[in-house]
């Protein structure tokens, strides 16, 4: 196929472009709520993150402890990014400006918060989020390069360095984030104990 | 082509059918065709009284059709027949937050039941009935304010 100008060929393919884009997202992530996992003070750049839109709701549902991008329920025009603290009809021991101490997850929702309690607008200001407002799921980071990858924690030999020290704080954090939850069985049982 | 209609459905608008009981007598529960405007609602700001699709709060994959009663800011009497709550239980819509119901009240599982709904769910506005072609309309707002 022959395009004589370049302005064909790019309309015949930017329908291509946009559909890949539809599948896999580029965005970069502004503000602190998930410091230190994201755009933590010892990097001079904010993170750029390649998400997964097409998974999130057809080939894998989402897990507890998945970073995702969603719209704010209270301002649709606003992305967020943050952490899935637990899924439908878990108990969640909530944080401070939550009035109640614990909250079941209703069915077809997610408790989200960010990993940075103090600055952080999340499921315990505004409760429970619906699972179809989290659009992708945060694949691996692309920018700035030394910390290109996954977001796995992988503890370096070293014991006395700085490194060392935010593995263990970080493993620690995620220890005391699964505490507070109290997981379902298995989701069937939960439905028809609801209805 | 077949990406430029995904695209086009995607953004602009699509026909979509109906199912269910519960938007009757706006929407028949079956055969019928109605056109989904995806454009409007992303600049201009929906009004009470128009039918809206959105996701449901309930299960991400179902698209579900409602009219909007209340806006954030409102104050919404639950359910005034008082079957499903007590008609004298009144909530004030927080931010970003529509209140929506369906037309028929007995057989719709709405508001009344999940509470207000985060306003980024909404996924268009129903702009046309295009099947069958004898009964093609256009759904326009029939809200009308008492002084």
């Amino acid at each position: 196929m022959v395009f004589r100008t370049p302005i064909r060929s790019l309309l015949y393919w930017s329908p291509s472009v946009i559909c890949i884009a539809h599948t896999v997202s580029v965005k970069q992530i502004s503000g602190r709520s998930m410091q230190p996992t994201l755009n933590p003070d010892t990097s001079a750049w904010r993170d750029i993150a390649v998400f997964d839109q097409f998974s999130t709701h057809i080939m894998r549902p989402c897990r507890r402890d998945d970073i995702v991008a969603l719209r704010s329920p209270v301002d649709s025009k606003r992305m967020l990014v943050k952490r899935i603290v637990a899924l439908e009809g878990d108990l969640v021991k909530t944080r401070p400006p939550c009035a109640e101490q614990e909250v079941r997850v209703p069915p077809g929702h997610a408790w989200i918060e960010g990993d940075e309690p103090f600055r952080t607008d999340d499921s315990n200001l505004f409760g429970p989020v619906p699972l179809g407002l989290i659009e992708s799921r945060l694949m691996f980071i692309i920018w700035p390069l030394n910390r290109f990858g996954s977001l796995a924690v992988h503890i370096p030999k070293d014991r006395s360095s700085p490194a060392f020290r935010r593995a263990m704080d970080q493993l620690q954090k995620e220890k005391i984030r699964h505490s507070r939850v109290v997981a379902a069985i298995d989701s069937g049982s939960i439905h028809s104990s609801d209805s | 082509m077949a990406r430029l209609l995904h695209l086009l459905f995607e953004y602009i608008g699509r026909p979509s059918s109906m199912s269910g009981p519960s938007m009757f007598p706006t929407l028949a529960g079956e055969n019928e065709l109605v056109f989904e405007n995806r454009i409007t609602y992303r600049f201009k700001p929906i009004e009470r009284g128009d039918l809206v699709t959105l996701k449901s709060p309930l299960d991400p994959g179902r698209i579900i059709c409602k009219r909007i009663i209340g806006l954030p800011g409102d104050v919404i009497c639950v359910d005034p027949t008082g079957k499903v709550a007590p008609s004298s239980e009144h909530v004030l819509l927080p931010q970003g937050h529509v209140w929506i119901t369906g037309d028929n009240a007995a057989y719709s599982r709405d508001s009344r039941t999940y509470g207000p709904v985060s306003m980024s769910l909404i996924q268009g506005k129903l702009s046309h009935r295009i099947w069958p072609l004898s009964r093609f309309t256009k759904f326009s707002n029939p809200v009308t304010f008492l002084d």
